[in-house]
């Protein structure tokens, strides 16, 4: 067989040292062993590529090594016979095992018992116990060097492997007996055990050959045992690897995987997948299936022989020793392939299954498709790109060379299918470029065609030499990944537009606004612009493994063990930690999503608030910032060195509670006030004046603050300084008090000058006088002309005038006196505005305030709320009064809409000339008279809806006409220069035959009723009864002309039609009431207030919501008990009591009821009966007594005494009163 | 040469007019083209100012100029300044003198069609060679005449020479708001491409994305993407006609809407139909009254 090297196998890390001789993975860590012949132990971390530790105890080659499960150990084996085990912790020998006679070839330790089992060229197995450190067992049997000896991953049995030609596979249950706890064994056991184990000839029970396998021609090489099935793999040096089977009595030959041509020297089972993985000095590794043992793929080193391959015991990672080193490996990547769009993930699973993942349900689909035609068995998919348009996808695979497939999605995931109507092709990646174009790159031949979705050509482009991958680069664009450079490339232009050098990239993945791209390689995360600028880059010590974007422009991305984020000025920071690697697909808020390296959609919650935080810093979004502050406990050392190093003091300001981190601040950002009180705080901690306060004050002079700098020098009792401030502020009095604070001190040069500033003569000369200074105090009085002085100093020292020489004076010094009073105030300065953060702590900004208003709850009604009456039972509790209106046997709407099929628009015929629009059609597709108003022919609705509900007065309906009509045309601007494109808006979105389609109809029924009818009662509860008329009328109005698409919601509209009815009925009653007059006024007219009385009373009558009712009943019984109608009163209260409701409500209506039991008798007359059943007049509000005759409107139903037959319905303003038609048609 | 062709060094230019990306077009560079591309180039920058509402300036422009394309530029700027007569008078004598001449066949057919002369517009457009722009005029002929079938013949026929060409993409779309169903869809991802990437993005083309959404019945992302066209520009009819159409929908308020539209382009299609919708009511209620007044 023809070795082609893989373009699956994944070399993860490589070493460079002497021939590598034996191998161990760690079962936890990123750790391996390399035992070498130039007799040295390696120990690496192969995820960092990092030299750990070396062992260098034995003497001469290495040749088997293998760690302890669970303890930190390591046994090795040697050509110095010797076996060796260490303790990696102290990193040393613990002991040495000593007993075979010739060099060790392998070494294992025991799954679970304390044991190791060692094969040697002395031609025995031994096994060992570590924990007491002897001998336990010598399997003699092979008659040539035994290459290789392993336990049993479960049952008591070994495997051996000998130059002898044989395998020998040992039962070794009879030591474990032994050697185990001493356990009662009933004396079945013992016969039992007996008769089993039939002692070898040397009368040994331990270990006893079980069974010897022969069938390889040439020395064994290595054996190993399947972790789950009775199989055995062996590699020899008649260059086979032979597969065995066994069962509890026999065990034989299988088959043989030819295909190396050195001698096979090392060889395992796949840990997971049905796989064998072997080497050999023809220096390939080669992969069989295990079931057809067929080769799948090989890898070929140039120059190095493999001496020994090792499967790590846990996740996909391979490693084998060769002449100069050793290399890590995976079979295959485990990358899964995926793409997402909007909410959805399109992923594809490890079984080659397509799905899709929900993120806003977090729900996975069931299959959509399965995959498994596409590229070969073992070859999971490379690529995966979604086109939403077409809901197709593009999956490449690397198997032979590269194959892309084009697929359709099905629309609903309908159960694992296999893939039809596939569009195949060669090339090595391919994406969608366009909603109807893909492209398609080869890197054999280094061409990228762009092909459209029936898989034929329509662009050949020649990419930059050395392209290896391609990538979306926005609309119409494309990444070309080069080793060293990403271009991006237009392809209606057909040329390079831009490019960058990027070494090594490896993904690219769009920010979900498509302005930015992140370029992923192995180390380095580079974020481009759209036009392929670079914006930042950074690099990583740990191998980067994919990245997402947050909405806000935000990239995460994660290496093997981290989620980190960066911003797009490159501002990064970890996020997470990860236990096992991920792939991130999306982030959202404060979850991320991924995928594992099972292709399993995994959620990770995340703290966004760091980032969050720096992004809203780099977009000055203070808002946000302040939400952060406020919500989080965001306050970190970090995040203040963060702020101070960004140049953000005065933010990092508003964090910090520490007052030295505070002063260090404020006299950062020039905050003076805040550095003051910091200083203050600071200053009353300590002995000594702070010394902070000198910073303080040099910071303030800068900023020519003076009453800072002066309580600064206060502080710090500088009274040099602090006199040549007041002297230069001009402040002559505090001047003053250092010349006597100076003299107080005995400061005397103070003095002096304190003296010169304020030109005070009298003070220096007596000042020169204390001490002692008589010729100066003499000259300066002598200078300032104060003879008097001059005398008295004469005096004093008992000198004359002649027998002092004196130079020639100079006119007297005098400094100038202030002309403004400086001092008083801090010199100007502009006002330092400020910063949004100090407006927004101090509640200055609107909207920013965390505390909700209280809701302002008022009850227009005046009396106690009424329950919990939000009327989200919107159809709860209605009268049932579901009239048939066809009763009379009337039908002739539908006759005069007659379906002429013929007048239909010649469709087909291709001559010129106009056809009709969709508007005309739709008044000839439907019976509804919404439908007509919808197409503009108001005439044929007024015609309907008159032959229907007998409407006449369609005056009040004009706006519900023109809504409909207006909603149904949206105007598409087109070619320039033309007026826009008139399309027509349907309720059928999914309709395409002209004879089906219909108008879409606004405000229909379920709108109606969750806005409207709500809206309808807010006006009810909070009495804005002559609102909520119009509220309700309206309702009737957009249910005369609406349209509906099931019988169920007919049924529904005729229960909003009879609620809205019997709300207009009840309001206009109340209106009418208070139309009376003020209740002074009515009091005064008998007969307004016995009408007041009644309609108080008729206003319960209609069927309102339970709640509503009981505000009518309430406010009917406070009217007629006021009146001293208690009769009625207790009619009301008992009607509130039945109906139940808010507890104080209750109570005031037992009350009243209590009071009026006692006298039961209405004193004003009224027309209500209590007991008797009747409706009320919608026009006059009188009562209809059952019995009576009356009309009704046929489209409300509300009802009439007859002689207002023939007037327009009251209620809706629209229909005649008693004129009896076919009935409301809103379904077609 | 084709000027649609991926090679054109006018294809920019084009897409940023048929983009509705006039502003770019004005300000496209034509320093570097070649002496055969001026001319159209030019005549599309001229086409893109009037789009603007420039027309009065183009009419200056090209005041006095012998080259028959720019003669025809003069028409459509008449056309848009609203002189419709003289407008059709250069046209349809352009028409009779140079109809083979590409930029003579569209404007003078925009001309014509702006006119209501829907048959002579057509008449004129048929004679084209391979031209885009006239394929799309007459589609958009075709539908204003609801002859939806023969938008789609055009259309159809002219995939096959142009399959790529975001005329014929833009063509497709208009045909497809129109057929509804599945086509709504796909006229919707076509507006969308052009609307949400960056570099395409006009308000032209967010107005027909919300108009595909109208159609589909995505009322939110219509109103979304109405406003983002509002924002640039408050003033576009076209936006405030399709915002009203939306609130009506979704039963929202439109008085402002509808004074605002009345105050920009008080001769909307929207208004007037209105308007004579509104009379018609009015005549067509005064036939029915109740037998008894009340």
């Amino acid at each position: 067989m023809a070795s082609t090297s893989s373009p699956n196998m994944l070399t993860k890390f490589e070493s460079k040292s002497s021939r590598a001789k034996g191998i161990a993975f760690h079962p936890k860590r990123p750790w391996i062993l390399v035992s070498l012949h130039s007799s040295t132990i390696q120990l690496w971390d192969y995820r960092m590529g990092t030299l750990i530790d070396r062992f260098e105890e034995h003497d001469g080659p290495v040749r088997g090594v293998d760690f302890h499960k669970t303890q930190p150990l390591f046994v090795s084996g040697g050509d110095d016979y010797k076996i060796k085990v260490w303790s990696y912790q102290t990193r040393r020998c613990l002991f040495t095992l000593n007993g075979h006679l010739d060099y060790v070839r392998t070494v294992f330790f025991h799954h679970e018992l304390p044991w190791i089992i060692s094969s040697s060229d002395d031609q025995t197995i031994r096994i060992w116990n570590w924990q007491n450190r002897s001998l336990i067992c010598t399997m003699t049997g092979h008659n040539h060097y035994t290459m290789c000896a392993q336990f049993h991953p479960k049952d008591d049995l070994v495997v051996s492997a000998s130059l002898d030609q044989s395998v020998r596979v040992w039962d070794i249950s009879g030591l474990r007996k032994k050697h185990s706890a001493p356990t009662s064994m009933t004396f079945e056991d013992q016969m039992s055990r007996g008769n089993q184990n039939q002692a070898d000839m040397f009368g040994n029970t331990d270990a006893v050959v079980k069974f010897v396998l022969e069938g390889h021609d040439r020395g064994v090489n290595w054996v190993a045992f399947h972790p789950t099935l009775p199989l055995i793999v062996s590699a020899g040096d008649d260059r086979l690897v032979k597969l065995w089977r066994m069962s509890e009595t026999k065990a034989w030959e299988v088959d043989t995987c030819r295909g190396h041509f050195q001698n096979a020297s090392g060889c395992l089972f796949h840990p997971h997948q049905d796989l064998i993985l072997s080497c050999g000095e023809d220096k390939t590794i080669r992969v069989w299936d295990l079931n057809k043992r067929t080769s799948v793929q090989s890898f070929k080193r140039e120059n190095d022989r493999f001496w020994v391959i090792a499967a790590h015991p846990e996740i996909n990672l391979f490693a084998a020793g060769h002449d100069n080193g050793v290399m890590v490996f995976k079979l295959e990547r485990e990358r899964p392939a995926s793409a997402f769009y909007q909410n959805n993930l399109f992923f594809i699973t490890r079984e080659k299954h397509v799905r899709s993942y929900d993120f806003q349900k977090n729900l996975e689909s069931p299959t959509l498709l399965t995959l498994k035609k596409l590229g070969s068995p073992w070859v999971p998919p490379r690529s995966l790109s979604y086109n939403p348009a077409e809901r197709a996808i593009l999956v490449t695979s690397p198997a032979d060379g590269g194959s892309y497939e084009l697929i359709n999605l099905p629309r609903d995931g309908s159960g694992s299918m296999d893939a039809t109507d596939t569009k195949r092709g060669q090339g090595t990646s391919a994406v969608f470029v366009a909603r109807n174009r893909f492209a398609v790159f080869n890197a054999a031949s280094q061409q990228i065609d762009i092909k459209d979705l029936t898989n034929s050509t329509t662009k050949t482009i020649k990419p930059p030499t050395g392209t290896t991958d391609i990538y979306f680069g926005g609309t119409g664009n494309l990444l070309l990944i080069t080793p060293t450079a990403v271009h991006l490339y237009d392809i209606q232009q057909k040329k390079a537009t831009a490019e960058l050098t990027v070494a090594g990239v490896k993904y690219v993945v769009w920010s979900n606004d498509g302005l930015y791209a992140a370029l992923l390689s192995k180390h380095n995360v580079t974020i481009v612009t759209k036009t392929l600028e670079q914006v930042s880059t950074l690099h990583e010590t740990i191998r980067i493994k994919s990245a997402t974007w947050d909405d806000a422009g935000v990239l995460l991305y994660s290496t093997l063990n981290h989620i980190k984020y960066t911003l797009l000025n490159g501002d990064n920071g970890i996020v997470r930690t990860l236990d096992q690697t991920v792939y991130l697909v999306r982030v959202k808020a404060r979850t991320v999503y991924c995928l594992d390296r099972n292709a399993k959609p995994k959620t990770l919650n995340i703290d966004p608030t760091e980032y969050r935080f720096k992004l809203a810093l780099v977009k000055r979004n203070y808002e946000e910032m302040l939400q952060i502050i406020k919500n989080s406990s965001l306050v970190g050392q970090s995040i203040i060195s963060y702020l101070q190093k960004k140049g953000y003091p005065e933010i990092a300001l508003q964090f910090v509670q520490d007052p030295q981190t505070r002063f260090e601040l404020a006299i950062e950002c020039g905050n003076l006030d805040v550095a003051v009180e910091m200083a203050k705080t600071l200053d009353e901690k300590q002995a000594t004046p702070w010394p902070g306060w000198s910073r303080l004050t040099t910071e303030a002079l800068a900023h020519g603050n003076h009453k800072i700098v002066e309580m600064g020098y206060q502080r710090l009792k500088q009274f040099d300084k602090l006199s040549f401030l007041y002297l230069a502020t001009g402040n002559e009095k505090n001047l003053t008090r250092m010349a006597q604070i100076a003299e107080r001190r005995g400061d005397f040069t103070a003095r002096f000058q304190n003296a010169l500033y304020l030109g005070d003569v009298t003070d220096r000369i007596a000042m020169f006088k204390e001490i002692d200074l008589y010729p100066l105090a003499y000259m300066t009085a002598k200078s300032h002309g104060l003879e008097e002085e001059c005398e008295s100093i004469l005096e004093a020292t008992g000198l004359t005038e002649d027998q002092i020489s004196l130079p020639t004076l100079g006119s007297p010094l005098l400094p100038p006196k202030p002309i403004v009073s400086t001092f008083e105030a801090n010199w100007p300065t502009k006002a330092t505005s400020q910063s949004f953060f100090e407006k927004a702590l101090l509640g200055q900004v609107e909207g920013l305030s965390l505390e909700d208003e209280p809701a302002a709850a008022s009850n227009g009604f005046g009396f106690e709320e009424t329950g919990d009456d939000d009327g989200a039972k919107r159809n709860g509790g209605l009268a049932e009064a579901d009239e048939d209106e066809d009763a009379a046997g009337w039908d002739m709407g539908d006759d005069i809409v007659p379906e002429v099929e013929s007048d239909f628009v010649n469709v087909d015929s291709a001559e010129a000339g106009a056809g009709s629009s969709e508007a005309e059609l739709w008044a000839r597709n439907s019976p509804i008279a919404a439908d007509h108003v919808a197409g503009g022919s108001f005439e044929t609705a007024m015609q309907l809806l008159n032959r229907q509900l007998g409407a006449v007065n369609f005056a009040p309906l004009k706006p519900r006409f023109l809504e409909i009509y207006e909603a149904t045309k949206t105007y598409l601007p087109a070619s320039s220069g033309l007026p826009p494109l008139i399309n027509y808006v349907r309720r059928t979105v999914d309709e395409t035959d002209p004879r089906k389609v219909l108008p879409i109809i606004p405000r229909d029924i379920e709108s109606l009723a969750t806005n409207d009818l709500q809206k309808g009662y807010t006006a009810m509860r909070t009495n804005k009864l002559s609102d909520g008329e119009v509220i309700f009328r309206g309702i009737l109005h957009a249910l005369l002309v609406n349209a509906v698409s099931t019988a169920s919601e007919v049924e529904e509209a005729k229960k909003l039609i009879t609620t809205a009815s019997e709300y207009t009925i009840a309001m206009s009653i109340e209106l009418e009431r208070r139309k009376l007059g003020t209740d002074e006024q009515v009091a005064k007219s008998p007969e307004k207030l016995k009408r007041s009385l009644e309609l108080a009373a008729y206003f319960t009558i209609p069927k309102l919501e339970v709640p509503h009712r009981q505000i009518a009943l309430t406010s009917g019984m406070k009217l007629a008990y006021q009146n001293k109608n208690f009769n009625s009163a207790l009619s009301f209260a008992n009607r509130m009591l039945a109906n139940g409701g808010a507890a104080k409500m209750l109570d005031n209506a037992r009350k009243i009821k209590a009071q009026c039991e006692r006298n039961p008798n209405d004193a004003i007359e009224i027309e209500f009966d209590q007991f008797a059943e009747f409706d009320i007049c919608a026009a006059s509000h009188t009562p209809i007594y059952s019995g009576s005759a009356f009309e009704v409107c046929a489209f409300d139903g509300s009802k009439y005494h007859s002689k207002y037959k023939g007037t327009v319905c009251a209620v809706c303003g629209v229909c005649e009163v008693g004129k009896n038609g076919s009935g409301l048609k809103l379904v077609a | 040469m084709d000027p649609f062709s991926a090679e054109g060094e006018l294809l920019n230019l084009h897409n940023y007019f048929h983009q509705g990306q006039f502003q770019e077009a004005v300000d496209f560079d034509t320093a570097g083209l070649s002496a055969e591309n001026k001319l159209p180039a030019k005549v599309i920058s001229l086409r893109a100012q009037i789009a603007l509402g420039q027309a009065e300036e183009v009419i200056a422009e090209v005041e006095g100029e012998k080259d028959v394309e720019l003669v025809a530029v003069g028409a459509l700027a008449e056309s848009a300044a609203g002189n419709e007569s003289k407008a059709v008078k250069i046209a349809e004598k352009l028409a009779s003198e140079s109809a083979d001449n590409n930029t003579v066949q569209i404007l003078a057919g925009t001309v014509l069609q702006a006119a209501g002369k829907s048959e002579e517009a057509l008449a004129l457009l048929s004679q084209h060679q391979g031209n885009l722009e006239a394929v799309a005029l007459i589609v958009q002929i075709h539908l204003e005449q609801n002859r939806t079938d023969l938008a789609i013949k055009e259309v159809a026929a002219a995939r096959r020479w142009a399959q790529d060409s975001l005329l014929v993409n833009l063509a497709e779309s208009w045909v497809g708001l129109r057929v509804g169903g599945e086509k709504y869809q796909q006229a919707f991802y076509v507006f969308e491409e052009l609307a949400q990437a960056p570099a395409t993005s006009s308000i032209q083309s967010l107005i027909s994305q919300a108009v595909a959404e109208i159609h589909l019945g995505r009322l939110d992302e219509a109103e979304a993407a109405l406003k983002q066209a509002i924002a640039k520009d408050p003033k576009n009819a076209e936006a405030i006609s399709n915002s009203i159409v939306l609130n009506v929908i979704q039963g929202k308020d439109t008085t402002q809407l509808k004074s605002d539209l009345q105050s920009t382009t008080p001769s909307h299609n929207l208004l007037t139909d209105l308007q004579e919708k509104s009379t018609l009511f009015d005549k067509a209620a005064t036939k029915y009254s109740a037998k008894v007044a009340a």
